[in-house]
């Protein structure tokens, strides 16, 4: 990385680690720590829902519901992420400014492009659902934009950032050719990033899954909608049911998105394109099939969506949002702020708090998760147990990340004292799964000959960890826990809504009392919250490269 | 470079353009759509989701189905996983009959000044609410419960939310303040006797009807948790029927629609197990000024 001045570089790093961890350390003096966090009521409680994990209803009139639900989940989510990734690819060329030529032109598109890309992201679908269920109604259409604008904008912003990390040499010989700007972006800069943004995507689309669940809690139906009813109605083994479909779902976006990064990479080997065409043809008759259904039985109409109605509708909401006719709008009243921003901080430290908690536990876990390890092709040594482990490991990490947050949610809030303690466990109860994945991944793709040196030069297992693997694989680490802790600050407000603190559970309030300006002052404070973690993630992440 | 600056408007402008003729298409197609269907339209109906789902779809698909067969028009239950989601619904005119909460009632009045509350229970012109804490506590009355960690059920309920939070001010006991920490908000009223039966909090609030349910199919251990405290009376649920289905359905649609409620549950056993009542009476709003009143007064309805 810093091969000019590596000492500088590692102490770079070093004061960063420190300063990080002590981030983590204020965020937990933030709690009281004594034993009335927990208590032991709720153990029968816990005990009941255990019950239903191992013994879940398999009905089968509750499995046709379930089947039903994850076929709605599924085919919002492929609809939502289709019209992402057109979205993602216009505003996206458009943000990394490769189609302007002039050095002015070029920062006011990236300007403005970025921003709208970032506004866009810095929202929770879950708001922007709510939003359009209140200015559009109940349509699937709410669902749809509600997914296809934060996915957009986050992928947009990875393929800008792609676009502009794209090696100069080859686009240099097409431009030297005589290509113009649209021939080098299409010859010059797709087929470079294209492998890339396409297994970006894929990961993207099982978080779209999830999301499309979560979705259901606005009152749209599918998995997310089957598990809340479930659990108000305290029936947990059919909790456990639908979560098992939420599994399955997730595991076949798991599996497609290997076979596609497979595909990907074995293409580069030998010019076999089968899987590849294969993935291609799924995929589209996947979005085919999705619309198809939301628009005949779902009956939604692009049409509606704009008629005359809606409009004065959603006049009047974004009106309200807006405080006018009203006395005294609460983005206009101190005391509201004051309070806002106390909740603000809150928020804050919850994520802190969770990112912390998700990254402990899975920076023990990831080394033997990563499979490059389990066969023993990284160290050079096999043990039978070491296969044993990345299964039960990998399989925990599907589990934990498969749970929807509010799920978690819900189920620790009977042991632990409400607060932010629950609600940023619940945040690391689902992100060690994914921080595992992605981190093993990245142990997988790392450069295995340093390590196998050191393996044969006789280090032992805590050697190869310290000296050999971490050195190579802590920056892309960091990159991952700043960005999942963006995505953790969006989501606090799922678990605010069961009642773990924070902005999210005033916003309920808000939403349920229809005090729409109320709304508009903690968006303003999301908006706080999003900019400071991108300022933080961005500062860090210069600092580290 | 001005080219391709020109190039993209004109691109985003095509692009636009298409859009807009696609779904003007659309919308014209819709409304020579609409023109057969009008006599159609369908009446739906909805009802706020503070019981047992599969419970609240069977009986409300029998209350579909026989006002369907009384009414002639063609009728449909939509659930709902949220209070405010109903709401909204009601206000936006797409739930032409809603059974609200005494609160979301009001709410969806304050939201269509025109809308009515027709009918109702008998026991809901006289409905209750419980204050619940686990055994051996210590909390004997509402006073006790300052310092106490507290929860409600859905904060848009009636019974599980504002009328214990209007009987506690009168004892003197702001929700907001006097707790330890602040008051929770569970969701449900099975819910809400979960936590404390747990022990998550000391006391609670819900609706008197689910708690004897709950007693009755053994749903909670008595031996862990008792009730404290029995609220007065007040008016809570009630059928409330949108201002524009005279427009929509006919000038004596509201009437059809009314005289057929009033005839239920009949013989129909659905609808008699899930509104647990032999017979529905006449209601107004002038009954839901109460409620208003403490809603307005606790800043829930500004």
């Amino acid at each position: 990385m810093n091969k000019l001045i590596p000492s500088l570089g590692l102490h770079k790093r070093f004061i960063l680690t420190i300063l990080l961890i002590a981030v983590f350390v204020w965020s937990l003096t933030s709690i009281q720590w004594n034993s009335e966090l927990y208590h032991a009521g709720g153990i029968p409680t816990m005990l009941q829902i255990f019950e239903g994990l191992i013994q879940p209803n398999l009905d089968s009139e509750l499995l046709l519901v379930g089947l039903e639900s994850a076929w709605i989940t599924l085919a919002y989510a492929v609809a939502g992420m289709s019209l992402a990734i057109v979205y993602a690819f216009i505003v996206g060329v458009l943000a990394s400014g490769t189609l302007t030529s002039s050095k002015f032109s070029r920062i006011i598109s990236k300007v403005f492009f970025r921003g709208i890309l970032g506004f866009t992201r810095s929202i929770h679908e879950l708001i922007w659902a709510w939003l359009f269920v209140a200015a559009v109604g109940l349509s699937p259409y709410a669902a749809i934009l509600a997914l296809a604008i934060p996915y957009g904008g986050i992928l947009g912003r990875i393929f800008a950032d792609m676009l502009n990390d794209v090696p100069g040499q080859p686009i240099l010989a097409l431009k030297s050719a005589g290509s113009s700007r649209l021939q080098t972006l299409i010859y010059g800069y797709l087929p470079l990033i294209w492998s890339d943004f396409i297994s970006y995507t894929m990961y993207r689309f099982e978080c779209a899954i999830r999301s499309s669940a979560i979705m259901s809690f606005v009152g749209l139906g599918g998995l997310g909608f089957q598990i809340q009813l479930a659990l108000a109605d305290l029936k947990y083994d059919s909790v456990w049911t639908f979560i098992f479909f939420l599994i399955a779902l997730v595991i076949f976006v798991d599996g497609w998105s290997n076979f596609v990064r497979k595909g990907l990479t074995e293409h580069k080997r030998r010019k076999g394109m089968n899987s590849g065409w294969l993935s291609v043809l799924f995929a589209l008759l996947l979005i085919a099939a999705s619309w198809f259904y939301i628009t005949l039985s779902e009956k939604a109409n692009l049409g509606e969506l704009l008629s005359e109605k809606n409009l004065e509708y959603a006049s009047k909401f974004f009106g309200g949002l807006l405080g006018i006719n009203q006395e005294n709008p609460a983005f206009l009243n101190g005391e509201s702020w004051a309070l806002a921003l106390k909740l603000t901080m809150e928020t804050l430290e919850m994520s802190v708090m969770a990112i912390g908690f998700a990254t402990i536990v899975a920076f023990i876990t990831v080394i033997p998760a990563a499979r490059n390890i389990a066969n023993g092709s990284l160290t050079l040594q096999k043990n039978w147990y070491n296969r044993i482990l990345y299964g039960v490991i990998r399989l925990f990490y599907i589990f934990s990340r498969s749970v929807p947050e509010l799920v978690w949610a819900m189920m620790i809030i009977f042991i632990f004292k409400p607060g932010i303690l629950p609600g940023a466990l619940a945040l690391a109860l689902h992100n060690f799964g994914i921080l595992g994945k992605l981190w093993a991944e990245v142990v997988e793709d790392m450069d295995p000959r340093p390590i196998r040196n050191l393996a044969t030069a006789g280090a032992s297992k805590i050697e190869i960890l310290f000296y050999g693997i971490l050195p190579i694989v802590l920056p892309r680490f960091l990159t991952y826990i700043l960005y999942r802790w963006e995505v953790i600050m969006r989501t606090t407000i799922v678990v605010g809504f069961v009642g773990a603190g924070g902005l999210g559970m005033e916003f309920k309030l808000a939403m349920s009392y229809f005090d729409y300006t109320q709304i508009t002052l903690l968006l303003l404070c999301y908006m706080i919250l999003v900019i400071i973690a991108d300022f933080a993630s961005e500062t860090t992440r210069k600092a580290v490269k | 470079m001005k080219k391709w600056l020109s190039g993209i408007i004109l691109f985003m402008l095509v692009l636009s353009m298409a859009a807009c003729g696609q779904t003007e298409d659309k919308a014209t197609e819709e409304k020579e759509g609409n023109k057969e269907t009008k006599t159609e339209e369908v009446f739906r109906i909805g009802a706020i989701p503070d019981q047992n789902a599969a419970f609240l779809q069977t009986g409300m698909e029998a209350v579909a189905k026989q006002l369907s067969e009384e009414t002639g028009m063609k009728v449909e239950f939509v659930p709902s996983v949220d209070y405010a989601a109903l709401v909204t619904g009601f206000q936006r005119g797409e739930i032409h009959l809603a059974w609200f909460g005494g609160l979301t009632s009001v709410q969806a009045r304050n939201l269509v000044p025109d809308a009515e509350s027709i009918v109702q229970r008998p026991r809901d012109a006289e409905f209750k609410s419980v204050f619940i804490t686990q055994e051996g506590s210590g909390i004997q009355t509402l006073a006790d419960l300052k310092g106490k960690s507290f929860t409600f059920g859905s904060e848009s309920s009636t019974s599980g939310h504002l009328m214990p939070r209007f009987f506690l001010s009168e004892e003197g006991i702001d929700a907001n303040t006097d707790f330890n920490g602040k008051p929770n908000f569970s969701g449900s009223h099975d819910t809400t006797y979960k936590l404390i039966e747990s022990g998550s909090f000391q006391a609670g609030a819900l609706n008197i009807s689910v708690w004897e349910a709950a007693v009755k199919e053994g749903k909670v251990d008595t031996n862990k948790v008792k009730v404290f405290y029995t609220t007065p009376d007040y008016y809570d649920y009630n059928w409330t029927i949108n201002s524009n289905v005279e427009e929509v359905f006919g000038s004596d649609a509201k009437q059809k629609v009314k005289e057929s409620l009033l005839s239920m549950p009949g013989d129909t056993t659905e609808i008699a197990d899930l509104f647990q009542t032999d017979k529905f009476i006449e209601t107004k709003n002038e009954n839901y000024e109460k409620i208003e009143k403490v809603a307005k007064e606790l800043e829930i309805i500004k």
